[in-house]
């Protein structure tokens, strides 16, 4: 006991040293970041200052007005601070001369096969893409420039100062994650240390209570109270032999076993619930929920054939030849199409991606996706669940027998502005005023609809 | 004695049952697995496995029950793709008020590379009217909106991630002709995808006509 006691303590005092040398740490990081800081800011505002006097505007008007030239005639290929189709165009008016930078503007293909050195050499660099020509005045051309400079500046000193902040914050962050992973294991600790305890109090009473039995029973003077008090604990031993306990935890015992039998009947060739791993951990939640990417962008036998279709690997490169190609799963998708990222070359040796289905309905039924979306103008989200919500897909509908009927019983068929409905709706309203066409009022329920 | 085994036997058929449920990798026990699994060759379900549900085959033909696939295709695939050149029946797109072959879509032609010549001479075939408008309103929210957002301002939300898509309403944009939208949907242009394999030509007439509205917009 004592001696877990003391290594109780031992531990208490190193979790106290380290969180104080790890307060200690982050404080010296911090300091050492606004150090940094200051010392770079001035630099950045002596640049700024330097490069006014290079022929290019520095007034707000020429700014606003070459922000609005950039949105909409650079901004498809290029950004200040990002590589896109041409390259970043940051500090770009420190790099080349104004009269090279206005011939390049408008006509760069002239600049290129003039033979200067540096054109030619980008025009190799970004792989021999050309940049159109673009028919602007000089001063529309320097107003560009203007909003280009401005904004170099602004994003070099505050992008600097961001960088000072994350790195700033994933310092502290890193050791309030420390923190939080001792606390928590120190927690456990605590906790077994307490069951030990506690058991091993358990114990101890159950040795003292007996000894105390043992020793009572040697004595003969105990008057018949006490005898029967000391006989009690063999009450417990009959209350759990009577037949009435035992019948009670029987019949739960048997109750949970058939329930647990039933729901496994009921569920043989039901697949719902099953979530199969996939090739590549393609993620519903993150392309259909966070992006807003419709489900028919991929499915797109949805709306025209009986399938929705599993999306070839083109579907995936619309977006994924520019974005994460660094992410280890869709260097599976580029494996599977020979596709070079460093190139963006495709060579021959394809394959397709073995992807797992989820929903297998048995021969036996027949479905139609386009009948059910296209003309029934179901959500997807009805029978499919909250796919926007998946990580990983898994079955939601059980797509029961009963579950289809259940639907086809309830649903009110859409016939607006769909002129095939027009003289079953005559019919039905002749027959059955009251009540709704529902796909049941049509055939809905007939066995040959879907098994033929 | 007798009794007992029955109890037994009782018990541990009903928690064998109860491990029949579907889950994560575990398809679960099928009802009637020879009325579950397709003969004939499935094209989105591909079962390369010889010998899968062999133990319930009635057919002498060698292989299980749940096997599918096509030996004689790439990779023992069940689908195919299509002999070079083929041309589809009836166009991409049935379309039942055909009554010229002129309402028929022929395959189109113009080349990757010809964007000026497409742009200069391509003719939008559908009438100018709010249903085609409406139409081509609902597939661009399908198939564009993620990038070029719901008023073509290039601020969708995977455009925003993407950087450097265009509005549809600025600069040289608002001038753009109908067949260079056209042409631009069918192969893609810099950075953006080719959409021919995913819209038909009359879906991408129909996005075009939205499109052009969406350059008008102030």
């Amino acid at each position: 006991m004592v001696k877990k006691l003391r290594n109780f303590k031992d531990l208490s005092h190193i979790t106290i040293q380290f969180l104080l040398a790890s307060i200690l740490l982050s404080g010296v990081f911090s300091t050492v970041q606004a150090q940094t800081d200051t010392t770079s800011a001035p630099a950045d505002a002596g640049a700024a200052t330097a490069a006014a006097d290079n022929g290019i505007p520095t007034t707000p008007e020429a700014i606003s007005e070459g922000e609005n030239l950039f949105s909409s005639n650079c901004a498809v290929c290029h950004a200040i601070d990002a590589q896109i189709v041409g390259p970043a165009l940051q500090g770009v008016t420190e790099r080349r001369p104004l009269p090279w930078l206005i011939n390049f503007i408008k006509n760069s293909q002239k600049v290129i096969q003039s033979g200067d050195e540096y054109a030619v050499n980008l025009y190799n660099q970004y792989n021999k893409t050309m940049m159109p020509s673009f028919a602007f005045s000089d001063d529309q051309i320097t107003s560009i420039l203007a909003y280009v400079q401005s904004a170099s500046s602004q994003a070099a000193a505050p992008g600097q100062a961001a960088a000072g902040d994350t790195s700033a914050t994933a310092q502290t962050g890193g050791t309030a994650g420390q923190d939080a992973g001792i606390s928590s294991s120190y927690l456990t600790i605590i906790l077994i240390g307490l069951v030990i305890i506690l058991v091993l109090i358990l114990l101890v009473l159950i040795l003292i209570v007996s000894v105390m039995t043992r020793f009572l029973k040697q004595r003969e003077d105990l008057d018949e109270a006490d005898q029967e008090l000391m006989g009690q604990r063999t009450n417990f031993k009959k209350i759990v032999t009577s037949m009435p306990f035992i019948g009670i935890v029987t019949f739960i015992f048997m109750a949970i076993v058939v329930k647990v039998a039933i729901d496994g009947l009921y569920s043989v060739g039901v697949q719902q619930g099953y979530m199969p791993k996939q090739p590549i951990a393609f993620s519903h939640q993150l392309h259909a929920g966070q992006y807003e990417i419709q489900c028919q962008y991929c499915h797109t036998g949805v709306m025209k054939s009986k399938s929705a279709n599993i999306p070839a690997a083109n579907v995936c490169m619309n977006c994924h030849q520019q974005i994460k190609p660094e992410s280890p799963e869709i260097q599976k998708i580029y494996a599977a199409i020979d596709f070079d990222p460093e190139t963006q070359t495709y060579g021959n040796n394809k394959k397709p991606i073995e992807w797992v289905r989820v929903h297998n309905l048995p021969d036996l039924a027949y479905f139609n996706h386009a009948q059910h979306v296209n003309v029934g103008g179901l959500e997807c989200q009805t029978c499919h669940g909250p796919i926007q919500e998946m990580p990983v897909v898994y079955q939601y509908s059980s797509l029961t027998m009963g579950w289809c009927i259940n639907c086809h019983r309830e649903t009110e068929v859409n016939a607006s502005d769909n002129a095939y409905y027009d003289k079953l709706l005559e019919l039905h309203e002749a027959a059955n005023p009251k009540e709704p066409m529902t796909v049941e009022s049509i055939g809905g329920l007939e066995c040959s609809k879907c098994h033929y | 004695m007798v009794k007992r085994f029955c109890l037994y036997s009782f018990l541990v058929v009903m928690i064998l049952i109860a491990g029949c449920e579907a889950q994560g990798d575990y398809q679960g026990l099928e009802f009637s697995p020879q009325m579950y699994h397709s003969v004939p060759y499935e094209p989105l379900t591909q079962v390369t496995d010889r010998e899968a549900g062999e133990w319930t085959s009635s057919l002498d033909d060698g292989v299980g029950e749940f096997y599918n696939s096509n030996p004689n295709n790439p990779y023992a695939m069940n689908v195919r793709i299509p002999p070079a050149n083929t041309v589809r029946r009836n166009s991409d797109h049935y379309n039942p008020s055909a009554e010229a072959l002129t309402d028929v879509y022929l395959p189109y032609r113009i080349p990757a590379d010809s964007l000026e010549y497409a742009a200069r001479t391509l003719k939008n075939p559908l009438e100018v009217s709010d249903e085609v408008v409406a139409d081509g309103q609902a597939l661009y929210a399908s198939f564009c909106y993620p990038c070029h957002g719901g008023a073509g301002k290039g601020d969708g939300p995977v455009g925003v991630v993407y950087k450097g898509v265009p509005a549809f309403n600025v600069g040289r944009y608002r001038d753009l002709t109908e067949g260079h939208v056209f042409h631009v949907i069918t192969y893609g242009q810099g950075r953006m995808g080719a959409y021919g394999s995913q819209v038909s030509q009359e879906e991408r007439w129909k996005i075009t006509r939205y499109v052009q509205t969406l350059q008008q917009q102030p």
